[in-house]
């Protein structure tokens, strides 16, 4: 799936939006996402999840700008990382939780999963 | 210079070797030697000196300035070489590739191999200087690991590129010593490679400041990211899961 989609589809938009490298980790009780997002701030990360998806966008502090390049071979400029994805189970989007350091994005989205006790006999 | 049907290397004409050192920056995790080997030739001025083709590599030529050019580039002077792929070596050209660059390292009368890898940390957001390691290939290699108070990797697997050129250096009496920095398992990371960097400066007085790299680091991520997805999408067939295993054989 992944590579089929990575041969159809470009990692970038003329709407001037950069998919981000991210990771999806499972760790049992919760889901882990994260985005490696260069030149973004803290407060330029726009985060929305749902109980199978999250999404991300976050504005550059500067605009990129790359000319001469591929099959654009004229000034095409960059503002933003933005980037859904679909999760594998459903989450609780209220209890979500997220970080940001060093251009790394933590997005921590607990399960679904009502949990009961078997005693052993 | 045709070395192997399977994989050419082919260098310019009248270059003088010297006993070089030669630097392998293959794409590999975090990208570190990629990274840090475009780094050292760019602040070098090395210049394009060859390049190695293979049937088994992907069909891709580059273009810089509006050259074409190949991905997988060899620059240096006479006393140090350097190899810099720009694409992902593919798992199957791993076994001919290490084994026709080995041939030819060891016909320039190489006195040294230095593979640049990263060594991937979960809690790499979390340091602010990555730690080096090295691994070398023979008692002389790990002898001078030593001497230089280099911390070196104990126990564990290595996989991918570097490790079979590690094996294939030792196959041909060559010495070669592999510098992993703590690097993300799945992000660009050119302050890894700058760490690789300075270690490097312990077998080759370079000179050089990583100042810049460090700067330019959002620029170098920015531009990295389609390579880093080749390498992850690649990862499970270059077995690279097996270095968080534990061997059978561990004391």
């Amino acid at each position: 799936m992944e590579i089929e989609r990575r041969m159809l589809k470009a990692t970038w938009g003329y709407d001037g939006n950069l998919e981000p490298l991210y990771e999806v980790e499972d760790k049992e009780d919760e889901i882990l996402v994260t985005f490696d997002l260069p030149r973004v701030r803290k407060e330029n990360v726009e985060i929305n999840t749902t109980e199978d998806s999250v999404e991300v966008i976050a504005k550059m502090s500067d605009a990129v700008c790359w000319e001469r390049w591929g099959g654009i071979q004229k000034r095409i400029t960059f503002q933003a990382f933005r980037k859904q994805i679909r999760l594998p189970e459903k989450i609780e989007p209220e209890k979500a939780a997220a970080s940001f350091k060093n251009g790394i994005l933590r997005i921590t989205l607990p399960k679904i999963r009502r949990k009961v006790f078997i005693p052993i006999e | 210079m045709e070395m192997e049907e399977v994989v050419r290397i082919v260098e310019e004409e009248g270059i003088e070797h010297k006993n070089p050192i030669v630097i392998a920056g293959l794409p590999d995790v975090g990208l570190v030697g990629t990274i840090a080997a475009s780094y050292i030739v760019d602040k070098m001025g090395y210049k394009e000196i060859g390049y190695v083709e293979s049937d088994l590599f992907p069909p891709v030529m580059v273009i810089h300035e509006g050259k074409l050019k190949y991905p997988f580039g060899i620059y240096g002077n006479g006393s140090v070489i350097v190899l810099l792929s720009e694409v992902v070596v593919p798992p199957n050209a791993i076994y001919p590739l290490t084994r026709a660059l080995t041939a030819w390292i060891k016909e320039i009368g190489a006195k040294l191999v230095i593979p640049i890898t990263g060594l991937p940390v979960e809690n790499r957001v979390d340091i602010s200087k990555p730690e080096v390691f090295a691994v070398g290939n023979s008692e002389a290699a790990v002898k001078e690991l030593r001497e230089k108070q280099m911390e070196l990797l104990e126990e564990g697997f290595i996989a991918g590129t570097y490790a079979i050129m590690l094996r294939e250096c030792g196959k041909r009496d060559l010495n070669a010593i592999s510098l992993l920095a703590q690097c993300f398992p799945v992000y660009p990371d050119p302050g890894a490679a700058a760490s690789a960097i300075e270690s490097l400066e312990l077998f080759l007085k370079l000179g050089i400041d990583v100042g810049e790299l460090l700067e330019k680091g959002e620029e170098i991520k920015l531009k990295a990211r389609d390579l880093m997805r080749q390498i992850n999408l690649s990862a499970p067939e270059m077995q690279k899961g097996v270095e968080q295993d534990m061997p059978i054989m561990y004391r």
